[in-house]
């Protein structure tokens, strides 16, 4: 990634640029590999360790004689690879309708999109239940006799999952987009269809393999919508779930953990393959994209934009109506009793989550930052491994994830274990685990950056501090926001890992909810559901404010 | 400058001591139910305020791997209530620290350890759920027994908990081996397996999609369809001809436990006459002598003697032969 071109400028502020660079990307790559690499060794270990404590590979032949292990590795894969197609076509859409065509009420998809990444997973699961169910209002409607138990309603629910993170990575790549190579094509006669064809497919080809990428491996280690909606059809991360939790079984479970890692490499080899060609394609003042209106266009992709926005809002709005129903499906008069809510610690876990997941999302930005901007500077033999090491966690379960931290921090072999039961580690756990998505926003972003825009900067005399904060950051700006709000909501609800490492005085509204789930009080889980999404909405509306005010203070700042 | 660094490291500090005991504190690991637990824990805060007990709830299956991860540096004082099929792994015997807590020498031997690593004064109970409101609109007959089950007219109308994923799977399956026997048990599971529309991995789950009416039978348990009935759900709980399977509810001190005296005065409190009463109000299994049931689990359909549609349940065997049986179960009835 070193270019010739900017060899002067380096050798003049050689010392101070050479040391923030290496610190840039020697920060997160420590954090990366103590909170991940290192847990994932420890998983590695347990996953050769045997019963008598020796090690050698007889979990793994165990676990590879089953019948039912290849079962799930068959229905994981196709159930990946079909979501991953679809999240990709739709989120595409979704994407593609609000970053280059002009219709009114954005705003209003961009709000539904989020709801299933702010959503408790209870909250997409009932509401797939209520909407979907044997018993559900389709059903009981139509007289039809639905069941979405199995493949199809897995399929729906891990996509519903998915489009948003698809949406959010692919609008990385469409957000940023240069209008003059438009007006050019314009200039030159291109048609529409060419247009799209030639600039639109290309330039957002990083964000789609990425997109498609990331809903495949999330697809492939999510628990959650398999256990509630998937019937009988068993996946792998149902084998782990089986192993560890019924049997006790960490060591077999590791096993399946590990194997989940290799699909993920293949994966990511492909994409990095087949991205090898953008780098750095836009120009060095790229005037931004505004859609033109055109009926032809926009008619189609904002009706199929308002149409899935209004599915994914009647999901999950069916749970909220749901809280205030006194019981459903049976008796539909609306009540505030389920608010009432005093097991399971009741209102008091919210605090400490909102505390958590501001941490977590503040951090985990800075840190992908950093990230990114280390990974540019940096020679090829190092950037790659840090590179495919900060795709990873997304490929380990949050179950497996949850135990690897206790089975490291609360070792007494290292000073680590000074973190096991506070806020700061629930903190990393949840930035670690939705890492991959962070970091591969940002990296689009990266993508798109201007290579004479910093070089110019640098011939200027500005150092790589300068460089980042007055002339990368602003650039990326749309990305580190996206990223952040991201971190943010799923550090809210997220419940897999965290659900390992909460103690009796420090506990997450997830882990409530799921208390209050257990407890038999599903109208409790959901009304306390609502609330924190409530929270979680207010929260984004006033940082969205305070945004818009700081970006206008510095911009008057600036031109005064 | 200096402030800033010096309020800052006191800030990690506290972030770094939050989950730390202190002295006079006690953390108790449970499974059991939320709702007693707030009871239990109100009512022992008042019998020794000089204690400060911190719990943590989790289901059966998630304490057990926690239980297992914390190994090496074990968290807990106490285990609480927890599955005595997952107390007498090898592994978690092996955490214990064998204490005769006063009062447990008044329970029947079958429930407490030999060696005194743990005893049982509660438990809970299978259950078949039944929605009554889809059983009629499927006119279908009220199941009584797992032989019952079998009709074809139920098929894709049952669901069933996977023993290899839940501890409530588990219980049924070893009570039908135990109450049938060997040969009888494996062949009432084979013919009840067409009927079965989903193996879940939770155990409450049957219940709460039978109540919900997207099923019309749920597998599991007692505690689920008290709940849901006292909640007004149409629902039944049936407790099948020939013997239900139950579980016992453990406690037990941790070895590790840095803070022993007080583990072990809580211990006493659980046996205590204060704590016994309290088991009458929400337990449905009480193997204290002496406890009658709950005004409301009567009313709910528990009959004023459990012990008569109990199953003989021979808990080492079945902790004993855990493997094996899941694995068997795993061959034939996997999906």
């Amino acid at each position: 990634m070193s270019r010739p071109g900017s060899a002067p400028f380096l050798r003049r502020t050689f010392d101070g640029d050479r040391l923030l660079a290496a610190v840039c990307l020697g920060v997160p790559a420590l954090g990366l590999v103590v909170f991940f690499l290192y847990p994932m060794v420890i998983v590695f270990l347990r996953s050769i360790t045997l019963g008598d404590g020796s090690y050698g590979l007889a979990n793994y032949a165990e676990v590879l004689s089953t019948r039912g292990f290849w079962r799930a590795t068959r229905h994981s894969m196709v159930m990946g690879l079909s979501t991953a197609a679809i999240s990709v076509l739709l989120g595409f859409v979704i994407a593609h309708g609000l970053h280059r065509c002009a219709f009114r009420g954005k705003a209003l998809i961009r709000a539904a999109i989020v709801l299933p990444l702010l959503a408790p997973s209870l909250v997409q699961a009932l509401g797939l239940i209520f909407l979907l169910g044997r018993n559900g209002l389709v059903n009981r409607l139509f007289g039809t006799d639905l069941d979405i138990y199995g493949f199809w309603g897995l399929l729906i629910a891990n996509t519903l999952y998915a489009l948003p993170q698809a949406v959010m990575i692919i609008g990385a790549a469409l957000a940023l987009s240069d209008a003059r190579t438009y007006e050019a094509a314009e200039v030159l006669g291109a048609s529409p269809w060419r247009q799209f064809r030639d600039i639109t497919l290309p330039a957002a080809r990083f964000g789609i393999l990425n997109a498609a990428f990331v809903t495949f491996i999330i697809t492939i280690t999510d628990f959650g919508n398999a256990a509630v909606i998937g019937g009988d059809y068993s996946v792998l991360a149902t084998e782990i779930y089986s192993q560890v939790i019924g049997q006790m079984n960490f060591n077999l479970g590791a096993v399946v953990g590990i194997m989940l890692l290799l699909p993920t490499v293949v994966a990511y080899v492909i994409e990095r393959q087949a991205s090898k060609r953008q780098e750095g394609r836009g120009g060095s003042a790229a005037v931004p994209f505004v859609p033109t209106p055109s009926a032809v266009r926009d008619l189609p992709m904002g009706a199929l934009s308002f149409l899935l926005a209004a599915a994914i809002a009647l999901v999950i709005g069916i749970v909220v109506y749901a809280s205030f129903v006194r019981l459903w499906p049976y008796r539909f008069d609306l009540t505030f009793r389920h608010y009432a809510i005093t097991l399971a610690g009741g209102y008091s876990s919210l605090w400490t989550t909102i505390y958590v997941s501001l941490i977590a999302a503040t951090g985990g930005t800075v840190l992908v930052f950093l990230l990114g901007l280390g990974l540019r500077r940096a020679p090829a033999a190092v950037a790659r491994p840090i590179q495919m090491i900060a795709v990873m966690p997304a490929a380990v379960p949050g179950m497996v994830l949850g135990l690897a931290y206790i089975l490291t921090f609360n070792s007494t072999a290292t000073p680590l274990h000074l973190l096991y039961g506070t806020a700061a580690l629930i903190a990393a756990v949840n930035f670690y685990h939705y890492h991959t998505q962070a970091f591969l926003t940002v990296m689009t972003g990266f993508r798109q950056l201007p290579v004479a825009l910093e070089e110019a900067a640098g011939s200027l005399g500005a150092g790589l501090g300068r460089i980042a904060t007055g002339v990368i950051a602003p650039f990326l700006a749309p990305m580190l926001i996206s990223a952040f709000f991201f971190l943010f909501m799923r550090s809210m609800v997220t419940l897999s890992a965290v659900v390992f490492l909460t103690t009796p005085k420090l506990t997450v509204a997830s882990v409530t909810i799921m208390r209050l789930d257990d407890a038999g009080l599903t109208s409790q889980a959901a009304a306390f559901s609502t609330v924190v999404m409530l929270v979680v909405a207010l929260a984004l509306g006033s940082m969205k404010l305070l945004m818009r005010r700081l970006g206008r203070a510095a911009h008057g700042a600036g031109a005064g | 400058m200096k402030k800033w660094i010096r309020s800052t490291a006191a800030a990690l500090v506290s972030l770094g001591l939050a989950g730390m005991a202190s002295a006079g504190s006690i953390t108790v690991y449970t499974a059991l139910e939320e709702e007693e637990i707030a009871d239990y824990i109100a009512a022992a805060n008042k019998a020794m305020p000089d204690i400060e007990i911190n719990v943590l709830r989790l289901s059966t299956g998630k304490l057990g791997a926690r239980l297992l991860a914390e190994a090496a540096n074990p968290q807990a004082d106490v285990i609480w209530g927890w599955a005595v099929t997952a107390m007498m792994d090898p592994r978690i015997l092996e955490m214990l620290e064998p204490y005769q807590a006063k009062g447990s020498e008044v329970l029947p031997a079958a429930f407490r350890d030999p060696e005194g690593r743990w005893f049982a004064p509660t438990g809970y109970m299978g259950a078949f759920c039944v929605n009554t409101e889809r059983l009629r609109q499927k006119n279908l007959p009220m199941p009584k027994s797992w032989k019952d089950l079998e009709d074809p007219a139920f098929k894709g109308e049952v669901l069933m908990p996977d023993p290899n994923s839940s501890g409530t799977g588990y219980l049924h399956v070893v009570a039908l081996l135990q109450t049938l026997g060997e040969k009888e048990g494996w062949a009432q599971l084979r013919r009840i397996d067409p009927n079965i529309a989903q193996y879940t991995s939770s155990g409450s789950k049957p219940c709460k999609a039978a109540r919900a009416g997207e099923y019309t039978v749920g597998i599991s348990l007692a505690f689920t369809a008290l709940k849901s009935i006292e909640a007004g759900y149409p629902l039944a709980m049936v407790f099948p001809e020939g013997g239900v399977g139950y579980e016992l509810e453990a406690s037990g001190l941790m070895k590790s436990s840095d803070n022993k005296a007080d583990a072990k005065r809580f211990l006493d409190w659980t046996m205590s006459p204060e704590a016994v009463a309290l088991y009458g109000k929400f337990k449905a299994l009480v193997t204290v002598p002496g406890v009658k049931p709950s005004a409301a689990a009567v009313k709910a359909g528990l009959p004023a003697d459990v012990g008569t549609v109990l199953a003989k349940i021979d808990f080492a065997e079945s902790a004993r032969r855990q493997r094996e049986i899941k694995k068997k179960w795993k061959e034939l009835f996997g999906r």
